[in-house]
């Protein structure tokens, strides 16, 4: 039962690192750039949240407004930063992003603060399941359904739709896609603004477990990072997985092991996982042109 | 006449001398009208919950100084450094106010692992360090501390002190200590270890850690939960502190929590909610609200500058009591400011009040000015005094 409650806790967690997850691998999948900013995108649509939700708007429509916000922030920064930068190296955008996020980061902390903030959430802390010494919470239970519905609304727009497939085509090959008449630049922003309201929603789900402050996502999007990298950062069922088996590898170590080394042994797993099958546990095989 | 050449160059050398002599500022950071001071805080990062107050509240305090005019015609100018909470930047920035922005002396800087990470750097530099916000044990035995003067106390003394308290007052057997895995934390759990050896029938059933990067701490409270103990002691940030004692709640677990003072600021109602009621609590400056007229006007002057400083009442507070003494030390000193000077001015401090600290003393062979800390209990949204001053012995 010990590791039963260990593996629940890890759930709650690995499904806000599955979110992250699945927002940086669709990005790098469509655009081939590993958003550094997904964290600060996250957390500035939160904080529009909250300013929505402190001038007593309902909870779905400030965190619908939200969400959109950042998708338009998100599709925003692919049309005037990132599309206008695509002669620059794998490098040269990494930083870009680096610096999108520092710049959303100093606006987080100039408009709303360094405070560390409580964030109104209708689900509590409460308890809603108990058997035999496992515990689950309202707040915990709601964290898990809804990262699992996000994702899975996101599986069935990729796969069973005519936008989602035309997001593969452009993914694969943009220039044919483009020649096919699918609009690859609206394609992409498309792309980034799912992301961006992927890594939001994220936000909400986290913030009212972890509070919410600028620095908020600085520690899931790492894990998220990491997740993706895991899973297969090209593969979004790979970074989904990757986000969960992450965060019930390390609540599982910590509660096990040790506390002091549970990061370590996270980034231990990965390093061998990635010594045995480069692309990830669910990516696609990576083949050199000779 | 090769005679009076001489004695002229003579007279225009010493001339030269004196005019360049008297043009430069006797002590760095010293002019006629003006005292730099500077400090390093986390006014970004884990431990902006305290950085931001207490920096925000020493800078409008010193404003309010300017606006009398200063002391001894000296206006005061702060430089505030952000670290992150993190050592590397603290040193960086520490060393940024001595050398770069020339500051007479340093004023707080925050977290002990920061504050350790500087020390030889200050000493070395024969800088004056007033209060630096550390467990005042790490200068215990260490040399070349004459420019060092604090009135914080020391998370050795309080762990002993909250654990053998509860011991006697709430009937604690086992204890778990929640702890941050750096220096503030581990400080603090040797406290409750040595505060167990003088409380017989206790035992420590637990030691948790957890890093300032982590966001949540699920496994932990499930760690201590496990653990049984009937005591929890938290040596944590804010947030974390928060988080832990709602992950308690969550899972049921309901020990009788117990909190280091850095875990005081009324703030923690409104980020742990109920949780946070009937935790007891080290402290050592009164706090607003509990009858001191002079603790509360000092609030209410500082939220009359900053209103936002409400948010965080003993936090803002105590951002002055931090600077209190030094600036008594030199309306002691006189207009003809030196370090050494100074020195011998904030050693003649004997059971002095200020507005918010109170019974500072100072000596030539003691630079840890209070050695006090009394209980209190979180009781529906705020604070009640439980206990009288407790005193421990100085360590420098």
């Amino acid at each position: 039962m010990r590791l039963l409650q260990y593996v629940v806790g890890g759930l709650t967690t690995g499904s806000l690192y599955a979110l992250v997850a699945l927002g940086i691998a669709m990005l790098y999948r469509s655009s081939r750039v590993l958003n550094f900013a997904h964290g600060d995108l996250a957390t500035f649509a939160t904080f529009i949240a909250l300013t929505l939700l402190v001038r007593r708007l309902p909870f779905g429509i400030a965190v619908g407004a939200s969400l959109a916000a950042a998708a338009a922030l998100g599709a925003a920064f692919f049309f005037f930063i990132i599309r206008p930068a695509k002669e620059s190296t794998l490098l040269g955008r990494i930083v870009i992003t680096l610096g999108f996020a520092l710049l959303l980061s100093g606006l987080m902390q100039l408009i709303w603060g360094n405070e560390t903030q409580r964030f109104p959430f209708p689900l509590s802390d409460a308890p809603v399941l108990q058997f035999a010494g496992v515990v689950i919470s309202q707040i915990s239970l709601g964290t898990i359904v809804a990262g699992v519905v996000l994702m899975a609304l996101m599986y069935v727009l990729v796969q069973r739709t005519r936008v989602g497939l035309a997001m593969r085509a452009v993914a694969q090959n943009a220039a044919a896609a483009q020649a096919l008449g699918i609009p690859a630049r609206r394609i992409y922003a498309l792309t980034w603004g799912l992301a961006s309201a992927l890594g939001g929603a994220a936000g909400v789900l986290l913030a009212p477990v972890v509070y919410l402050d600028p620095y908020m996502m600085l520690d899931p999007f790492l894990k998220g990072f990491a997740g993706a990298v895991l899973g297969g950062i090209d593969s979004l069922p790979g970074a989904v997985l990757g986000g969960f088996l992450l965060g019930v590898a390390e609540t599982v170590f910590a509660g096990f092991v040790s506390f002091k080394f549970k990061t370590t042994l996270a980034f231990g797993i990965i390093i061998l996982v990635l010594l045995v099958r480069p692309e990830g546990l669910l990516g696609r095989e990576y083949h050199r042109r000779v | 006449m090769r005679t009076v050449s001489r004695l002229a160059l003579v007279v225009v050398a010493i001339v030269t001398l004196a005019t360049v002599a008297l043009s430069q500022p006797a002590e760095r950071g010293v002019t006629p009208t003006e005292i730099v001071l500077g400090t390093t805080m986390p006014t970004s990062g884990p431990a902006a919950f305290w950085g931001v107050p207490i920096s925000t509240a020493m800078d409008v305090w010193l404003r309010l100084i300017n606006e009398q005019g200063g002391i001894h015609g000296r206006r005061f100018r702060l430089v505030v450094k952000d670290d992150g909470y993190l050592p590397p930047r603290a040193v960086a920035n520490t060393r940024e106010l001595v050398e770069r922005d020339g500051v007479f002396a340093l004023t707080s800087s925050l977290g002990t692992a920061n504050v350790f990470a500087a020390r030889d750097y200050v000493v070395e530099t024969q800088t004056i360090w007033i209060t630096p916000l550390a467990s005042t044990d790490i200068w215990a035995g260490f040399r070349g501390k004459k420019y060092i003067f604090a009135t914080y106390p020391s998370y050795i003394e309080e762990g002993i002190y909250l654990t053998t308290y509860a011991a006697q007052n709430l009937k604690t057997k086992t204890i778990a200590v929640f702890y941050q895995n750096d220096l503030y934390g581990q400080q603090g759990l040797l406290g409750v270890k040595r505060g167990i050896a003088k409380a017989p029938g206790t035992k420590l059933v637990a030691q948790v850690s957890y890093e300032v990067t982590d966001a949540e701490v699920a496994a932990q409270g499930q760690k201590i939960k496990e653990s049984g103990a009937d005591t929890v002691i938290l040596y944590a940030t804010p947030r974390h502190g928060a988080l832990i004692v709602r992950e308690f709640a969550k899972l049921g677990y309901r020990p009788t929590l117990v909190s280091s003072f850095t875990l005081t600021d009324p703030a923690m109602f409104a980020l742990a909610g109920e949780a946070w009621n009937n935790v007891h609590l080290g402290a050592y400056l009164t706090l607003p609200g509990m009858g001191d007229a002079k603790v509360d006007n000092v609030l209410a002057t500082l939220t009359r500058a900053v209103p936002a400083l409400a948010r965080n009442p003993f936090n803002a507070n105590a951002g002055v009591a931090f600077i209190e003494a030094f600036l008594e030390g030199l309306r002691r000193t006189g207009p003809n400011l030196t370090k050494d000077r100074f020195v011998t001015a904030m050693e003649s401090i004997k059971n002095w009040d200020g507005e918010v600290v109170r019974a500072v003393t100072f000596a030539p062979d003691r630079h840890q000015g209070t050695t006090r800390l009394y209980m209190i209990k979180a009781e529906n949204g705020r604070y009640v005094r439980l206990t009288d001053w407790y005193n421990y012995s100085p360590k420098f």
